[in-house]
């Protein structure tokens, strides 16, 4: 390894831990988030990219080096792209170059596949078993072999390859609470409804699926070597939920995976889309500097400091909608009242969610750019 | 003394609202007269909605409960339930085969008797076109969960103006990633962060 490059990850890594414990920073971490935008920026088909698994780890190093100046990645690619979501969402993904043209986003059908029945199956025979029932239904198998197989020779080669190029990984895998894969079983509509009609059963399934869903946690920073984890929010926020399913089927659920996760040294990146603010309150009851809030431009963020500013972290949050429709003076400015607002310490700055695959070149340019000039001028 | 069917949809007691429902049908009460109790009570959600005292499951909720109560009443009605309050288009544009959120304003939209034309979603750009000249609707809503179908909401737009549609209607959008930006970008009308919104948007265009 380059002597230079292993200095630079030293540097960077230093700098991202420090702001993670909410210590002084030289100047405000920036991290890259673009998972489809790699590949379009650097060439590469969304087909090609969702198919070979090392290509895209080497396809996402070469737009951060062409982008610039950035200190690492949030979250670090890792593997066939729509298997991780049918896994996490427990539905069918249309691929690129199979179901979509070669350069189309990959989409998330929104399905019924899982029925009212299936709680009692998850309650009787665990979780893990009706996955092994159910996902052969949402994925395609051959690139599900794919997958795992690479999982299983090179997922802990992923963070080397990118601290080999200088950069830090942030976090190398996604866990969730158990709503978020039933969500997507039974579909959006179906299981809000059941969360009124049949609440407590939900939860007896909820309470199977946990252990699991915190020993995936666990298994994936331990084999990534990356001691963070994404515990993903998206159908649980807040503004989608009325608070006494949000209290009773959501937060117990993330409260004992950060719990979990900290105990194992691993913390916790709450990797939370939609809007949250309502409930920002409840993450006093984390373990401080254990976990990260990482939202999506939809939460108010001033008011998480506020709630956080000697708890956690803040990673992010500028929004998709800014890349692929807004110019490089809207993301400089919006980057530079995040600094002013949120920063300096506590605060890394970073596409809210996922930089979309229309983010416009020059507007993620100038979000690398504008973390360095206001990242460096409060440092 | 029990809920009035009303507070029933309002509560979000689905088995007693539609149990009161089929109850006073067989007790003869004017099919019409129920209807509007069940829009009162739909306004009633829209109301707390907007306090910030219910969230998007409970819109849902609603929205199921309305759906059967229309179900109900549907045969009985035979076309009494009066002129629509307007007509509206909607669809998931081009690109984007998302449907929660459009399926959401639809029901919302009903509740309130507008009369909407749901296209689906992944909608061609000259079926919105069509529509519009086909219903004469004069609002029409675009939904998208990706941005990039931000440019077919843009394409869609254009195509009104390049039929002269344009200036008789009235375009709102909204979705995920949808901000006052995309709606710039788009050249709609108004944005919406919620089903509501949409609601009173269609109030003030109509």
């Amino acid at each position: 390894m380059s002597t230079d490059k292993e200095r630079l990850y030293q540097e960077r890594l230093n700098r991202v831990s420090k702001a993670l414990n909410l210590e002084p920073v030289d100047r405000i971490p920036s991290l890259y988030m673009g998972t489809a935008f790699s590949p379009r920026y650097m060439g590469m088909t969304q087909a090609e990219f969702c198919t070979d698994p090392d290509g895209a780890v080497d396809v996402t190093i070469a737009a951060m080096e062409r982008l610039g100046d950035v200190d690492g990645i949030n979250l670090m690619p890792s593997g066939c792209h729509p298997i991780n979501l049918s896994n996490i969402w427990l539905s069918k993904v249309l691929i690129p170059g199979q179901d979509l043209p070669a350069d189309d986003l990959w989409q998330v059908v929104e399905k019924e596949i899982m029925s009212v029945e299936d709680y009692d199956f998850i309650i009787d025979k665990g979780w893990e078993a009706f996955k092994d029932k159910i996902i052969p239904t949402v994925v395609d198998m051959n690139m599900n072999k794919v997958h795992w197989d690479w999982v299983i020779s090179s997922f802990s080669g992923v963070a080397p390859k990118f601290r080999k190029a200088g950069y830090v990984v942030a976090v190398c895998a996604i866990t969730t609470v158990p709503f978020e894969p039933l969500c997507g079983g039974r579909s959006m509509h179906k299981f809000f409804l059941d969360l009124y009609r049949m609440p407590d059963k939900v939860k007896a399934a909820m309470d199977v699926m946990l252990p699991s869903m915190i020993e995936q946690g666990i298994g994936a920073a331990k084999l990534g070597g990356v001691p963070a984890v994404w515990v993903g929010g998206w159908r649980t926020a807040s503004a989608m939920l009325a608070p006494q399913i949000w209290d009773n089927l959501v937060f117990p659920y993330y409260h004992e995976i950060v719990l979990k996760l900290a105990e194992n040294g691993i913390t916790s990146v709450l990797h939370w889309d939609q809007n949250w603010t309502r409930d920002l309150g409840r993450l006093r009851e984390l373990p401080a500097k254990k976990f990260a809030l990482n939202p999506d431009g939809m939460t108010d963020i001033r008011k998480a400091k506020e709630i956080l500013r000697d708890r956690a972290a803040i990673i992010g949050d500028v929004p998709s909608s800014l890349f692929a429709a807004g110019t490089p003076d809207d993301i400089r400015n919006y980057v530079r009242d995040l600094v002013r607002d949120i920063g300096p310490t506590g605060l890394i700055l970073c596409p809210g969610c996922d930089a979309p695959i229309n983010a416009k070149p020059e507007n993620m340019e100038a979000f690398v750019s504008a973390s360095r000039e206001f990242g460096t001028s409060v440092g | 003394m029990g809920k009035s069917l009303t507070e029933l949809v309002r509560d979000l007691e689905e088995t007693e609202a539609v149990a009161t429902v089929r109850q006073q049908l067989k007790d003869g009460r004017d099919p019409l007269t129920i209807l509007k109790d069940c829009q009162a009570g739909m306004v009633k959600v829209g109301e707390k909605f907007e306090k910030g005292q219910y969230f998007i499951s409970d819109l849902m909720m609603s929205g199921e409960i309305f759906k059967q109560v229309g179900e109900i009443l549907g045969p009985e009605m035979k076309g009494a339930a009066g002129p629509p309050a307007g007509k509206v288009i909607i669809g998931t544009v081009a690109g984007d085969i998302h449907d929660i959120g459009k399926d959401l304003v639809v029901i919302m939209l009903r509740s309130a008797n507008y009369e909407v034309t749901d296209l689906g979603v992944d909608v061609p750009v000259q079926k919105f076109v069509e529509a519009v000249r086909q219903t004469g609707a004069t609002v029409v809503g675009l939904s998208c969960l990706l941005t990039t179908a931000f440019d077919s909401m843009r394409a869609t737009i254009k195509a009104l103006d390049e039929s002269g549609l344009r200036p008789g209607v009235k375009v709102m959008v909204g979705g995920g990633p949808v901000d006052r930006k995309a709606c710039e970008y788009a050249g709609a009308d108004a944005w919406g962060t919620d089903a509501n919104v949409a609601i009173t948007l269609c109030k003030e265009w109509i």
